[in-house]
């Protein structure tokens, strides 16, 4: 295995080094749980060892590990049979002056993205994590474009009007 | 250019992998059979100290390497059991 | 013959500081058990037992490349009659040190006939340095500290070499 692997250029290490931000990230994001996180990562890689003879390109390996990344990941949050719930009054509010990168912004706006039912919250994540395209996403996914597209249109309608009741949107950053 | 979208790319940014993460993961992958099958079972080699003519240190030395190997032998029969496990589920 | 190995060790290591990575703090099993095994290999015996390693042999030539890079091995092995003379709240006083931010837990196995192991990976910075098992049975427990550096696939490729039989996997079964 290690052979076939050395032929495709796929290094096993080589290629855990420079994907585990990626598929750390994903867990991360969706799960918000380190120690979960680094759990979904550790067997991610663990999988991609048992089928490296299957990858053909590097590619083909960052492709397949985002995919298994997002379906593990799913997995995690369904084996623990919760959706993240949280209570948005103990989220520390970002204080009135809040501006474009205001570290308090990021937190507030990783915790209601981790408030979004399953399917929706993997999108945003692929998406502005990854910078993926609908159809990448749809890809990795298994869903059709439109539904991402849609779940993408609705989960930033859904951000903008819990952000606008704290007064923080574009019309006018609070102070 | 949407300032939503741009907060969110920010958010979400990777975030770098926990230290070690990669190591954690070579170190669970050797714990993974290969293709080729392994012969897994507890080691016993107790080697009993005679020491020819008696020497104090062959036989100190003697009884080091005896401990040496019950303590790899106690050490890697559960290894071996987890290489098993594993090797159960992949099958 | 457990009892004779006992003495066996205690009279033949010299007494020397045991640089262990966490406490095998495990008296109240020791109470418990019926036979018990403790091994504390320091770097200093592992150097000198080294030298007694046949290079020519090739199973000791296995052990004598493992033992480079391990700094200490430390050894608790507890047999009992009676199954559910133990707990696992036994092994509390361990598994707590192991919990701690310099350890990792990387893989945990268990099967029907209540077979049970993990391996923990203590890390620093980027670099493994020391591992932690700990192995169950219904009436057995193993406890094992290597400090330093171990090759994991060569510990129980070490077993192979010793004429043992082929173990057929168990059923899968993965311990969360």
């Amino acid at each position: 295995m290690l052979t076939e692997a050395v032929e495709t250029g796929c290094d096993f290490k080589a290629l855990v080094r420079q994907h585990q931000a990626t598929v750390f990230s994903i867990a991360l994001h969706f799960l918000r749980d380190r120690a979960s996180a680094e759990e979904v990562a550790q067997e991610v890689f663990f999988s991609l060892h048992r089928n490296l003879a299957r990858i053909e390109t590097p590619a083909h390996a960052a492709a397949w590990l985002r995919k298994v990344a997002v379906q593990r990941a799913i997995d995690e949050g369904r084996r623990r049979s919760r959706r993240p719930q949280v209570a948005l009054e103990d989220v520390a509010e970002p204080a009135a002056g809040v501006r474009p990168g205001d570290p308090l912004l990021s937190e507030l706006l990783r915790k209601l993205v981790a408030t979004l039912p399953e399917a929706p919250r993997m999108v945003m994540v692929l998406r502005y994590q990854e910078d993926l395209e609908p159809a990448e996403i749809a890809a990795a996914l298994e869903m059709p474009v439109a539904t991402v597209k849609s779940h993408l249109q609705r989960s930033l309608a859904l951000l903008r009007g819990k952000l606008a009741r704290r007064g923080i949107g574009e019309s006018g950053w609070t102070g | 250019m949407d300032w939503l979208e741009d907060e969110l790319r920010r958010a979400l940014a990777r975030e770098d992998a926990p230290d070690g993460l990669a190591e954690r993961v070579m170190a669970r992958r050797a714990l993974a059979p290969s293709g080729a099958p392994r012969w897994l079972a507890a080691a016993a080699m107790v080697v009993v100290a005679v020491g020819a003519g008696g020497a104090w240190r062959q036989h100190q030395g003697n009884q080091a390497k005896q401990e040496v190997m019950l303590a790899l032998r106690l050490a890697s029969a559960p290894v071996q059991h987890i290489q098993s496990e594993i090797r159960g589920i992949t099958q | 013959m457990k009892s004779l190995l006992i003495l066996t060790c205690l009279a033949a290591l010299p007494a020397m500081a045991a640089p262990q990575q966490f406490q095998l703090n495990l008296d109240s099993v020791a109470a418990k058990a019926s036979e018990h095994v403790d091994v504390s290999l320091n770097a200093s015996t592992l150097q000198f037992a080294a030298k007694f390693l046949d290079a020519n042999d090739p199973d000791e030539a296995k052990v004598k490349k493992l033992l480079v890079g391990i700094e200490g091995i430390y050894v608790r092995h507890f047999n009992f009659k009676t199954a559910g003379a133990w707990s696992q709240a036994d092994l509390e006083p361990v598994r707590a040190q192991l919990r701690g931010p310099e350890w990792s837990k990387i893989v945990g196995t268990g099967s029907e006939d209540g077979e049970k192991a993990e391996v923990w990976l203590r890390t620093s910075g980027n670099k493994s340095i020391g591992v932690a098992i700990i192995a169950t049975e219904p009436k057995e427990i193993t406890v094992v500290n290597i400090a330093g550096n171990i090759d994991l696939e060569n510990l129980a490729e070490l077993g192979g070499h010793f004429g043992v039989p082929k173990v057929k996997p168990d059923k899968p079964h993965k311990e969360e």
